[in-house]
């Protein structure tokens, strides 16, 4: 069984419809959130997922756990088809697929102790008897460096940082293989940010957990991720491992994501790959290849026709007509990553990792 | 920047969750406006279940030699028009209009707050139950109270009926209201990830969320209620003369208001202190049990 990946999505598509009227509904659009996408996670991968606000990366992930019901399309866990599981099926399912939230202010139940939230799964699913359930999770708040007393506490009495591992204590209380990360840090700040991300590292390697990691933080990215996945207006553009997307980016979409990393460097006055302009409305989207209003280098093809997602290099694979013969962007070439504060941020994750191995 | 992780943190040092609890009633009393409350409203619902043995004479005993006396050591409340001890009779009016004032809130409280929150949850009954709430509102109370009587009678029973259909609409609308405002946080997908079932998720994830807007909402209404159910007795719809009933008693005393003011002076200023007191302990009810408005 180990070498079927944990997760498949093939041609996952979600569509929401945009209806007036109460008793005559009448549909008067579709916006196009997720149109065709695929991936595939590995036992113990992290599978960074990024892109712009509103490129529906968020949707996705809820697409994989069925918190929403996709349009079409499929999600095999385990091999197993989940995208069309009942209702019963499906909560089973849950022990298995967990998701930490962004917003670690909204994502607790204000009414009940931790204790409370860290049990609901285990009483959910049936698991164990009261005694052991409270046993759980004890070793739960130790597992993310709470203490034990913290069970009788509510949410509203800890801090930002406390509470995400709160979070990040529920979704591991089931033993779950898969955990949807939906941009777990991007409320946090710096430093905080630094602790939980090396918690989620610290766990994965623990647990063998895999990772679909949805951020828009390139330099968290950098850290965590096995491999990336770039999404724009619904759809993937770019896939790869970590190392060939950050030093080879080959859409020209994912080059300027990139190169928007700010390098406070007053020595670097080359030119800047930069975007124009918003992310069209996935209401009305562009024709041809999405992306093709704001690139840098468009062509009469771009808008005529969609381009597929083609094999660069194994496991390498780009949306775009003319990867091959785009010209290499100046600014990743040259100046590379390893600057500013994008750098000082790395150096942070590092140091904190290196900070609680040596024993 | 020195980051060290997994170390736990220190948390300021709050009651912690079972203390607050089973602390509720100690919390409700370090408020003194809120145990003055409790003790004034308290001592009212007693002495209206205790009615018959505490009031000094019978409420329905006419003596057309002491009519419209005004308060004194005989009668502290003086007499009405016909004769009667007004103490007497408020005590078992406040019994009726507590009644119906609870009757009305509670049931309606009920009926409209589940409507509210089962709209919110179930998207596809929220256009439908909403509606038939917008057709609710446009009818007054006190028309509704109208017809019911009409149909089935005039008296207690028909202006409870009435209180109920005027209470729900207005509940159903703010349950509704906090309800979809709890839907729209994380924690309620949070509860369906973990894969917590509707009915538990109904319950401790969106209706405790919003129980408090709801309490607070139906203390405020509950002085309304029982000013629309004097409004109904005043009309002749609601509690038959001779039965006492606070809001008919005010209403009956207008026509004496220059020759004997205590008439109607006396069982207004009791709605009064049912009303101020009520409300007064909603809101500390509230502070009490809203684990965020913990200091």
């Amino acid at each position: 069984m180990s070498d079927v990946p944990v997760l498949q999505v093939d041609g996952l598509v979600k569509h929401f419809q945009l209806s007036r009227g109460i008793i005559l509904r009448r549909q008067v659009g579709l916006v196009r959130a997720v149109e065709d996408v695929s991936f595939e996670i590995a036992r113990g991968e992290t599978l960074a997922l990024v892109g712009e606000s509103g490129c529906g990366k968020s949707t996705t992930g809820r697409l994989v756990l069925r918190l929403m019901d996709p349009t079409a399309g499929s999600v095999r866990f385990k091999g197993e088809e989940i995208a069309n599981l009942g209702k019963d099926a499906l909560r089973r399912l849950r022990r298995h697929m967990q998701i930490i939230f962004q917003d670690p202010y909204a994502s607790l139940n204000p009414r009940m102790t931790v204790g409370e939230i860290l049990a609901e799964p285990l009483r959910v699913h049936d698991i164990g008897d009261p005694a052991s359930r409270e046993a759980r999770v004890r070793e739960l708040l130790e597992i993310v460096g709470l203490s034990p007393e913290h069970a009788r506490r509510y949410p509203h009495q800890f801090s930002g940082g406390q509470r995400q591992r709160i979070g990040i204590a529920r979704a591991l209380a089931v033993n779950p293989d898969l955990i949807i990360c939906d941009e777990p840090v991007s409320a946090l700040d710096v430093s905080i940010q630094a602790q939980v991300v090396n918690l989620l590292q610290n766990l994965q390697q623990r647990f063998g957990l895999s990772y679909l990691f949805i951020a828009h933080d390139l330099a968290v990215v950098k850290h965590i991720s096995d491999r990336v996945a770039v999404m724009y207006l619904g759809k993937l553009v770019e896939i790869a491992d970590k190392k060939t997307i950050y030093a080879k980016p080959l859409h020209p979409y994912t080059q300027a994501l990139l190169a928007a990393i700010p390098k406070p460097d007053p020595s670097l006055r080359t030119k800047r790959v930069m975007l124009q302009g918003d992310v069209p409305s996935p209401f009305n989207p562009p024709t041809g290849c999405r992306f093709h209003t704001r690139c840098l280098h468009p062509q009469p093809r771009c808008s005529a026709e969609e381009p597929k997602l083609r094999e660069a290099a194994p496991g390498h694979r780009v949306a775009c007509h003319f990867f091959e013969t785009l010209p290499v962007p100046v600014i990743i070439a040259r100046a590379g990553m390893a600057n500013g504060k994008f750098a000082e941020r790395l150096a942070a994750f590092e140091a904190a990792k290196q900070a609680q191995t040596p024993a | 920047m020195s980051v060290e992780a997994l170390e736990p943190a220190l948390i300021a040092e709050h009651p912690t969750g079972a203390f607050a609890r089973a602390g509720l009633l100690q919390r409700l009393a370090r408020d003194r406006v809120a145990a003055a409350a409790a003790i004034t409203l308290t001592a009212i619902v007693l002495a209206a279940l205790l009615a018959p043995w505490i009031a000094p004479y019978d409420p329905y005993f006419t003596d057309l030699t002491k009519v419209m006396q005004p308060p004194g050591a005989e009668h502290w409340f003086g007499t009405d028009n016909t004769g009667r001890d007004i103490l007497s009779r408020v005590i078992f009016g406040t019994r009726n209009t507590l009644m119906l004032g609870l009757v009305g809130v509670i049931v309606g409280g009920l009926i409209g707050g589940i409507l509210g929150i089962l709209a919110a949850y179930y998207r596809r009954l929220d256009g439908w139950i909403m509606r038939l709430v917008d057709v609710m509102l446009a009818f007054p109370a006190i028309l509704i109270g109208l017809a019911v009587a009409a149909i089935f009678g005039a008296g207690l029973a028909a202006v409870v009926i009435a209180l109920v259909i005027a209470t729900i609409p207005d509940v159903a609308r703010v349950a509704r209201g906090a309800a979809v405002g709890v839907m729209g946080q994380e924690f309620m997908e949070a509860g369906r990830a973990v894969g917590v079932t509707d009915g538990a998720l109904i319950w401790r994830y969106l209706t405790l969320n919003c129980i408090s807007t709801i309490f607070v909402f139906l203390t405020l209404r509950f002085g309304q209620i029982i000013l629309i159910g004097s409004a109904l007795g005043f009309l002749g719809m609601g509690a038959q003369p001779p039965t006492a009933e606070l809001g008919m008693m005010a209403a009956q005393g207008r026509d004496f208001l220059f020759m004997a003011p205590h008439i109607a002076t006396v069982p207004s200023c009791a709605i009064f202190v049912i009303v101020l007191a009520a409300n007064l302990l909603g809101d500390a009810f509230r502070d009490v049990l809203d684990p965020r408005l913990q200091t």
